[in-house]
């Protein structure tokens, strides 16, 4: 597999730059920015909307109910046990996140990452103040931080609504009766995005992020990155200085001819491409650990370019080899190619695993188990009677009683511990009750217990449907003799 | 040490000592360090007069504080019996009768009288209340000898059984071994055990022990083995043998028979855990209402 050279440039950044990069329009700039509102509005909206679910549940269509140990997403329902369903999710991201890598590099951590969002989003607030107060003044220094902690806090509410109630979450939190978990939550979350994104910046991806790390093994000869052309940059000057003939006479195109003293290449070094990078990497370096693949300084050289009426593209997303191809315009991406079907089968897979775990996941967990100790009880009239902890819960939109039977037993009659006589089937209310365990007795009339251990099968359906809920298999014990 | 010197190179300091023209250079701890290894100590000196820190022979330096791990959990258990408080109220308001109904209320007394159970009680009948034969009796089973109800169970263990206390569950049979001879004992263990045998229920009174049984037990057992709750004597007439179903088992029991004993638990337990055990022990199979 072919591997790309990825330059460290962490040890050897610039010193002197910008506290806040510049701003550009542009392409890349404007994808950037629909993608960030959209998340975000994924992010803020998501808890507030509501899912009629009936009245003993709740209403959120997405809420993590720890207490109940429960998740719930629109019409589903998981539980604990469900939780290989989730590993589903989590290969299906890897492989995503792979595939997208090799087709189009650093996309995710350039338009999608958390740290890149909320960094920018923060570059916004803090340009915003400066426009509105003046750039260094003290009400802007005010501004600054209080807009920043208010984000941050408003951040890490939107994380807790997810877990609470979210339109009764507000109320709770002032009037301090919203779980100690909430607060401890919000203020942690607070902090963490309040130092990530105000301070730590750009230092999460160069120095504490494993994913930069990972590229040289991802991306491949035909993965897109930002490049610099360095055929048509070099030797860099100042705009006035002549350029290089082979540049602007294209049918003569021989670069190895191409002489330093001739002339200047189309880079005249306005450093634009460095003042607006988010991370301050400047990309004429090469390929680098430092670059999150986001395309400003593909926007900002555009611009550049457009504006001393040079073809554009100096900077521009391409394939890692294409500065020695020597074209103006960018190579065709391969987008099928064995290491991408690859992921998109794997892909595939962990979805098609997902589909299918959801479809399979039981409504209904029943559970009946021998009591501990004796192994069966002797009555008086001579029948024999076997103790059990029964344990329904299911999650089904709509269940008010279920009727259970044994089989496997002539004659034997089901009770429970609150209820009176025996019968040969008991019937269990559950108004609202999602979970319920009760001492379970089963009784083989004299003469009809089994000698030792006997298979049963104890099995609960619906009273108003008669389906069947569950069954289980277990054993009834009696004497020996 | 008289003077200090620099080394030329690197313009430190030397220690002054020197082996075969070597010096060291003078690289001290680093402040840092020097001052969290102070706060230990300041730390562990703090710590051993405030706190129990090392034994004698006898004892224990208690320390200022007289802080123990016995005393906090003194005081964790007493904070979970405050946050108890409201429903052990409830339990003890409540008719006996009437807290199985409230199902909040039933299961607080059965985890509570479960724990008390395993404690106290598990000992003799056994954790799951199982009983041994030959010994204790099954609490899930439907045979009482002194009455099922939920008011019974309770005066059965406020005030225990043969304990010695006024209200104490008291009976006593005669050991026949003394009165009858052996081959009449033997006569009437085999009528006795006729008693739970349906198919003999016309036969039985032309056994030759009918008339002793009519002489001697059927006082406290009743005429048809039936048993009397109020005298704590037991059914002969079902399949529950506590003392052993054989034939040579209810010979030693008419014998010299053997009669459980109980305590009386009101002088150990409160009203409250009594009553959770009660609700327990009702709950488990064999309750009557």
């Amino acid at each position: 597999m072919a591997t790309t050279t990825v330059i460290d440039t962490v040890s050897q950044r610039r010193p002197a730059r910008l506290p806040i990069p510049q701003t550009v329009r542009g392409r890349y700039r404007t994808i950037k920015t629909a993608i960030a509102w959209a998340l975000l509005a994924f992010y803020f909206i998501t808890p507030w909307i509501r899912w009629d679910r009936g009245p003993s549940l709740p209403d959120q269509a997405v809420l993590f109910d720890l207490p109940g140990r429960r998740l719930f997403v629109f019409g589903l329902e998981f539980w604990p046990q469900d939780l290989p369903i989730a590993v589903g999710a989590l290969v299906l991201g890897a492989f995503g996140l792979f595939g997208a890598t090799a087709i189009a590099g650093r996309v995710w951590c350039g338009f999608t990452c958390p740290q890149t969002v909320w960094t920018d989003l923060f570059f916004t607030v803090e340009r915003f103040c400066e426009r509105l107060f003046g750039k260094g003044t003290l009400l802007s220094n005010i501004a600054k931080p209080v807009a920043q902690i208010a984000l941050a806090v408003l951040t890490a509410f939107g994380f807790a609504a997810f877990f609470n109630d979210a339109p009764s979450f507000p109320l709770a939190l002032v009037t301090g009766t919203a779980p100690l978990g909430a607060y401890l939550a919000i203020g942690i979350l607070s902090l963490t995005t309040w130092l990530f994104a105000a301070y730590a910046k750009e230092r999460i991806c160069l120095h504490m992020c494993p994913w930069p790390r990972f590229q040289a093994a991802l991306l491949d000869r035909e993965s897109l990155v930002v490049t610099y052309q360095r055929w048509r940059g070099e030797p860099r000057g100042k705009k006035r200085a002549p350029l290089r003939p082979e540049l602007s006479d294209l049918t003569a195109l021989i670069r190895e001819a191409s002489s330093f003293d001739t002339g200047r290449g189309d880079c005249i070094d306005c450093l634009r491409c460095v003042n607006v990078c988010p991370t301050g990497v400047d990309i004429r370096d090469g390929l680098q650990m430092g670059c999150i693949g986001c395309g400003l300084c593909v926007d900002a050289c555009h611009e550049v370019m457009t504006r001393i009426d040079r073809p554009t593209g100096l900077i521009r997303f391409d394939v890692e080899g294409s500065d020695r191809a020597g074209s103006f315009s960018q190579a065709k991406v391969q987008i099928v190619r064995p290491k991408t079907l690859l992921y998109a089968v794997l892909c595939l897979l962990a979805f098609g695993s997902m589909a299918v775990g959801i479809t399979r996941m039981e409504s209904v967990l029943l559970d009946v188990e021998p009591q501990r100790g004796q192994p069966f009880v002797q009555l008086s009239d001579g029948s024999v009677r076997n103790d059990f902890s029964f344990r329904l819960a299911h999650r089904l939109p709509h269940l008010d009683r279920v009727v259970i039977r044994a089989e496997g037993l002539d004659g034997a009659s089901l009770r429970f511990a609150t209820e009176e006589a025996g019968q040969e089937t008991v019937a269990l209310a559950m108004p609202g009750n999602r979970r319920i365990s009760d001492r379970l007795f089963i009784t083989a009339a004299p003469g009809q217990a089994p000698k030792g251990r006997a298979n049963i099968r104890v099995i609960v359906s619906d009273a108003e449907s008669g389906a069947t809920l569950g069954e289980v298999e277990t054993y009834f014990w009696g004497p020996a003799r | 040490m008289s003077e200090q010197e620099r080394d030329p190179l690197t313009g430190q300091l030397t220690t002054g000592h020197e082996w075969d023209g070597i010096k060291e250079l003078r690289t001290p701890i680093p402040n840092w360090w020097l001052i969290t290894f102070v706060v230990t100590w300041v730390f562990s000196i703090g710590y051993l007069v405030l706190y129990p820190s090392f034994a004698t022979t006898k004892d224990y330096a208690r320390g200022l504080l007289g802080w123990s791990s016995a005393k906090e959990l003194g005081q964790a258990t007493e904070r979970a019996r405050d946050q108890q408080s409201s429903w052990r109220t409830q339990i003890l308001a409540t008719p006996l009768e009437k807290i199985e109904a409230n199902e909040e209320l039933r299961r607080f007394a059965v985890a509570g009288g479960q724990a008390a159970f395993n404690e106290n009680c598990a000992g003799c009948h056994g954790v799951g209340a199982g009983g041994q034969i030959g010994q204790f009796p099954s609490l899930i089973d439907d045979d009482w000898l002194w009455g099922g109800k939920i008011t019974d169970i309770h005066a059965t263990i406020r005030h225990g059984i043969r304990d010695g206390g006024d209200e104490t569950r008291l009976s006593a049979m005669p050991a026949f071994g003394e009165i009858l001879k052996p081959q009449e004992i033997a006569a009437t263990a085999d009528f006795v055990l006729s008693l739970s045998d349906r198919s003999r229920d016309a036969s039985r009174a032309s056994l030759p022990g009918a008339a002793l049984y009519e002489t001697n037990c059927a006082a406290c057992h009743g005429a048809k083995g039936e048993g009397m709750r109020d005298a704590g004597a037991p059914r002969l007439d079902d399949a529950i043998w506590l003392y052993g179903s054989s034939r040579e088992a209810v010979i030693r029991q008419i014998a010299n028979p053997k009669m459980g004993q109980m305590p009386a638990w009101q002088s150990r337990l409160d009203e409250a855990t009594i009553r959770m055990l009660t609700v327990y022990v009702h709950t488990l199979g064999g309750g009557e209402k």
